[in-house]
């Protein structure tokens, strides 16, 4: 598969399809991956592809968004670029998406974290929930040659399992839990340097006029900044979970994501990022939407 | 001149023998739910004062942002009220804030804020009596629900 990536990413730069390759690299350990861009096509021979390359990279569409991308993407990344495309954050003939079939990839802090094999629990949380390693949407559809795959999957069904837990607790028992979470958060903006998605030129957190909420890094702060963006996903998030394995003080971010992803599917049947003629969520309603909230 | 600095006056009472009032922010849109109000008012029905209203055009006008930044500045509860589905001044703009506010609603039970302090009502221009019986339910559930502690400094 790396072979053919490589030929489509040299061929795609010579015939000035795109300006740029959004791939990935060796990292400077030595063993993870990291993004790289590549103008040229002699620097194609250094990229790489294996259970690493955990990277969303369609992040960085906004960092070029005035030339044209050939972006190498997961299926689960794919969803983030059709999003975007969504909301006309991206016109579908400036980006040529190499979708790559996808058997799993590694967070490496569960494997630093576990005395098992990396074939027992290394693969991020989000492979375990994964529908579908084979990207529909795409104009170049890399294939693995041989089935890779060591993650079990889900419990048959249930991707909302851990949300289920938490919706089961108290109230209070939620309240206590969520504020010893966003008391740890120190405002860093990692989640949303790192989402797709946060493309705001002038983020609601950093306006003045008027301020939103506290930017300071309390309780008070932290609830604050970490809801809203929850809220500002709604409908959004394809939950490709890089804002939780970016967070340096590990709040669970993609519990609060996939609650809002999980609503949104079951009051309204939306699914984001499922197809690119779809309207975004907030922009369109059902006369049946649910109003039993509704005094 | 404005001061739009985030709010650093704590609403809630400061001495300990100061009796708790809730205080509830209600955001009414302008043609059904504030007309409403207002005929409450014009008909001199008696109901809680704990109310601070804010006239919108429209409910569909509505951000989840304000709700949260009442909530987190120290609002006991607070109320978005606009018109009955279909019958939306412009059309359609409280079938948006129906969808927006499903979500916000779910999603604030699901942090643990409790369930009371977020409301959502249906009240039309004639309805005066239906307002004043919302507000004093409304007091009521928010009192048992007892003074806002959240983001509290």
């Amino acid at each position: 598969m790396l072979k053919e990536l490589k030929a489509v990413s040299k061929e795609l730069l010579k015939t000035k399809r795109v300006d740029v390759i959004l791939a990935y690299k060796r990292a400077s350990d030595g063993v993870s991956a990291a993004p790289c861009f590549i103008f040229e096509e002699k620097d194609i021979d250094g990229i790489i592809l294996d259970s690493y390359c955990v990277y969303n990279l369609s992040n960085y569409i906004k960092d070029f968004h005035d030339k044209k991308i050939g972006i190498v993407a997961k299926a689960c990344d794919i969803k983030s670029i059709i999003v975007l495309l969504q909301e006309n954050q991206l016109k579908r003939e400036d980006v040529v998406i190499i979708g790559v079939e996808c058997h799993g990839v590694i967070d490496e802090k569960r494997l630093c974290l576990s005395e098992r094999s990396v074939q027992d629990i290394g693969f991020n949380e989000k492979c375990r929930s994964c529908k579908s390693s084979l990207p529909a949407f795409c104009d170049y559809l890399l294939k693995e040659e041989e089935d890779r795959r060591v993650t079990p999957k889900t419990e048959e069904g249930d991707e909302y399992a851990s949300i289920r837990k938490l919706e089961a607790k108290s109230p209070a028992e939620r309240l206590k839990f969520w504020e010893e979470e966003f008391s740890r958060c120190i405002r860093c903006y990692a989640c949303r340097q790192v989402c797709p998605l946060c493309y705001c030129p002038k983020c609601v957190a950093d306006q003045t006029d008027p301020a939103w909420f506290s930017k300071a890094s309390n309780l008070k702060g932290g609830m604050s900044w970490n809801v809203v963006r929850a809220i500002h996903l709604a409908g959004r998030c394809i939950g490709c979970g890089e804002c939780e394995r970016a967070c340096p003080v590990g709040i669970p971010l993609m519990e609060l994501n996939k609650k809002i992803e999980k609503d949104v599917k079951e009051l309204f049947g939306y699914e984001a990022g499922a197809n690119a003629e779809q309207k975004p969520l907030f922009t369109c309603f059902d006369k049946k939407d649910p109003e039993d909230f509704i005094k | 001149m404005i001061d739009h600095r985030p709010q650093t006056i704590d609403h809630r009472p400061q001495a300990a023998d100061e009796k708790w009032e809730p205080k509830i922010v209600a955001f009414l849109c302008n043609w059904c739910s504030y007309a409403g109000a207002d005929l409450a008012g014009t008909s001199r029905t008696e109901y809680p004062a704990n109310v601070t209203i804010i006239r919108v055009p429209c409910s569909g006008r509505m951000n989840p942002l304000f709700v949260l930044k009442c909530l987190m500045g120290g609002a006991d509860g607070v109320l978005i009220s606009g018109c009955h589905a279909g019958d939306c001044h412009y059309s359609e703009g409280n079938f948006y804030a129906r969808r927006r506010f499903a979500v916000l609603k779910s999603f604030l039970g699901y942090l643990g804020i409790d369930a009371r302090r977020f409301q959502m009502s249906w009240v039309s221009a004639s309805e005066g009596d239906k307002w004043a019986k919302l507000i004093y339910e409304l007091v009521e559930e928010i009192k048992k629900a007892g003074p806002n502690e959240l983001g509290k400094d």
